[in-house]
């Protein structure tokens, strides 16, 4: 009976010691926080708008940390983020370095990020080994997500590609510069605008120029391409090549370049090689340090964008671009960036993903995230809700187009919406220095 | 497409000017390996400095950029000097490769360095004379280049009367010709090895304060792509030869500009080396070099 007793006593001590165990276990086996890879230029031809992405992905986190995190089903629990931020160095090489290490090293659940399309191209390779969702912020060629070399299905495509914004500007230089052009210098409405392209030798430059040349071919524009010059990435001296456009006689010059690029293809094409006519740019130069480095040189320059530290559409969206600005100014004592707001709202995606899934495992938040559809956070997209497209994982955004006219009280030009007439704050001007090419 | 005079003119002048940049520095160098026949891979981070040093100046004087060529000049020339004794000096007749891994090493010390006290965001110096032109013929050329190009002419006039007619410029040449004789005739030649090392980093500097005057985005990486062309300048013009320097600094200047302009902005570097290797293979020891070299 005594012996009975002690077996008893035993037998109830082992199991409760097992069922102790394996409560210790599960909560091992729990994560403790969710981890978001940023990948970010903090250093070379990119680190101006690096620095953007990476304090408005920290934005985004603190916002979302500071509700508790992100509810994983699976844990029944909220989950903070911890971001962490690796620099590319804007190199294909140190891109790959950058995404190999937070995937490897730090083992992160999702990224975010990626500015330059070479760069980001060059690290899909390691996504698709890792199978590790990615949603891309900045990169802006198709090869993004179109290419098919590699695995694409983890890589969601949070801009608009260079074949998108390519076209909108090409058909804003029809629709509304062709039109004032023509009536100023009374030409007739048959004669083709002369377009001159300057760009960045690389996936994203050549992005732009096919996007061009497509929308002309398949809309039948009148428009001839008079100029095509190519320039490597970081290229800082553009007199010789603004030379070449300029022989060509241009009506307008659009670019194709990083910021610290376009702002010395303004200045130089205006002050060294006296080429009076417009310059276009792409969204990826909205930067108030773009504004900054083209002084008065930039006046009556174009660009196209989704979201611009200095000005707003007057949409469904202006509120939370006034909200986010106000945030971002107050934590970091400066405006924010295009490629900031789209970084900050790539992580607001991540993160709606992962609560969609109820799970950090990496296939599921995949499918979560080619699911997904939610509310328009700062930028406005069309139709009002963030979705990717079933085939190549893309977003539509709406785009407007700006022209930058002189501010005496910034002491900086200031960008005001032309287009689309929607939105447009006001028209667009040709200024009286102005000359239009001549074939 | 008509070739337009004007434009043709445009595009030599902008050959000119950089021909300038890429004369001071190749000069510099050709100076330092002709009296200490030693390869310094991190000349061009004396340009970065050199351009750095005028920024910094700028702000916070707000004196003329042209009128701190040479305050930069004498501290690169200082800082040279030093460079020369405490890094190159330990170092000379032991090998070329303690001298290739030392100038490599101070790339490094130096690119660090400067991102470590200024940042290493590119940054742009605006001179107070970029909205004013000059008109010649059709066209109308930035008055800062025209200065650039005058304030390199005088330095070449003024380097050329320091070697051709003083004494120091007479040691100089000595030491470079045949430095056991320059010694035996009680030159010293540690003290040229110093002095040539000073001059040869003045003149980085200048081409340092000529780049970011010009309005060239400037950042703690600049001086490598520069360097490499120093090197390939000295090579094309032959080794110690500074109207070699001259003259392919210019060559170099003019080509990589023609080539942006006739074949695209790609071809900018490419044309520089093709250039070279097309010299060397008829003329190997470079346009002006001896065949002893």
């Amino acid at each position: 009976m005594k012996h009975a007793t002690t077996v008893s006593i035993l037998l109830a001590a082992l199991v409760l010691a097992a069922v102790l165990l394996a409560g210790c276990a599960q909560q091992q086996a729990q994560p403790q926080d969710l981890k978001m890879g940023a990948v970010v230029s903090l250093t070379g031809a990119g680190s101006n708008v690096g620095k953007h992405m990476k304090q408005s992905a920290e934005l985004a986190v603190s916002e979302i940390n500071a509700k508790g995190g992100v509810f994983v089903k699976a844990y029944n629990k909220k989950l903070p983020i911890t971001l962490i931020v690796a620099d590319d160095e804007t190199k294909p090489d140190s891109g790959v370095k950058a995404v190999t290490k937070l995937t490897s090293e730090d083992n992160v659940d999702i990224l975010v990020g990626g500015w330059s399309s070479a760069v980001t191209i060059a690290t899909l390779g390691i996504v698709a080994e890792k199978k590790v969702p990615y949603v891309v912020t900045g990169a802006s060629s198709p090869d993004v997500t179109r290419k098919t070399d590699v695995d694409k299905s983890y890589v969601f495509h949070y801009c608009p590609t260079t074949a998108m914004y390519g076209q909108y500007t090409t058909l804003f230089i029809d629709q509304v510069m062709r039109p004032a052009i023509n009536e100023k210098f009374g030409f007739a409405d048959s004669r083709p605008m002369r377009v001159a392209i300057l760009y960045q030798d690389s996936a994203y430059g050549k992005g732009v120029l096919n996007g061009v040349i497509s929308t002309i071919t398949t809309g039948n524009l009148k428009m001839d391409i008079v100029s095509n010059q190519s320039f490597k990435l970081g290229e800082a001296d553009f007199r010789t090549a603004l030379t070449a456009v300029k022989a060509a006689k241009p009506d307008v010059i659009y670019a194709a370049a990083f910021p610290v690029e376009q702002t010395q293809i303004v200045v130089q094409a205006r002050r060294d090689v006296n080429l009076n006519t417009i310059v276009l740019a792409v969204e990826t130069n909205d930067n108030p340090d773009y504004y900054k480095g083209i002084a008065r040189f930039g006046e009556y320059s174009v660009i196209e964008s989704r979201f611009s530290p200095y000005t707003a559409p007057k949409s469904s969206v202006a509120t939370a671009d006034a909200r986010f600005k106000a945030d971002y100014v107050a934590k970091y004592g400066s405006f924010p960036d295009m490629m900031g707001v789209s970084t900050y709202e790539g992580v607001y995606v991540a993160a709606q993903a992962i609560e969609n899934a109820g799970t950090l495992e990496k296939t599921a938040v995949r499918d979560a995230l080619a699911g997904i559809r939610m509310p328009q956070k700062v930028e406005a997209i069309k139709d009002g809700f963030i979705t990717f497209s079933p085939d190549y994982r893309e977003v539509q955004f709406e785009l407007f187009v700006s022209q930058l006219f002189w501010d005496e009280q910034a002491g900086e030009c200031r960008p005001r919406i032309v287009w689309p007439d929607n939105l447009k704050e006001t028209g667009f001007v040709l200024p009286d220095w102005y000359q239009a090419g001549t074939g | 497409m008509a070739l337009e005079f004007d434009i043709l003119l445009q595009v030599l002048f902008w050959g000119l000017y950089a021909g300038c940049i890429y004369i001071l520095l190749a000069t510099g160098l050709n100076l330092i390996f002709g009296v200490m026949k030693i390869v310094n891979f991190a000349h061009g981070e004396l340009l970065m400095l050199g351009a750095y040093i005028t920024a910094t100046v700028f702000a916070l004087s707000g004196l003329n950029p042209y009128a701190i060529i040479l305050l930069t000049m004498i501290v690169l020339g200082l800082i040279g000097i030093v460079i020369e004794r405490l890094c190159f000096r330990p170092i000379l007749g032991t090998g070329k490769l303690n001298e290739i891994f030392l100038s490599l090493g101070l790339i490094y010390v130096f690119q660090n360095g400067v991102a470590l006290i200024w940042g290493d965001e590119r940054q742009v110096l605006n001179s107070p004379y970029q909205t004013v032109t000059v008109p010649v013929g059709a066209i109308q050329l930035p008055l800062d280049y025209i200065i650039i190009i005058i304030f390199t002419v005088l330095i070449l006039c003024g380097l050329y009367l320091l070697l051709r007619k003083t004494d120091l410029g007479r040691a100089i040449r000595a030491t470079s010709q045949n430095r056991k004789g320059a010694m035996i005739v009680g030159i010293d030649v540690e003290r040229m090895d110093m002095i040539c090392f000073g001059i040869g980093s003045g003149l980085a500097a200048a081409a340092g304060t000529l780049w970011v005057v010009s309005g060239q985005v400037f950042n703690p990486y600049i001086g490598s792509i520069p360097a490499i062309k120093a090197f390939s300048i000295i090579i094309l013009g032959g080794l110690g030869s500074i109207p070699g320097a001259i003259v392919g600094g210019l060559l170099y200047g003019i080509a990589e500009n023609g080539a942006a302009y006739f074949l695209g902005g790609i071809w900018k570097d490419s044309i520089s080396f093709l250039i070279l290797i097309i010299v060397l293979i008829f003329r190997p020891t470079g346009l002006f070099g001896e065949s002893r070299e």
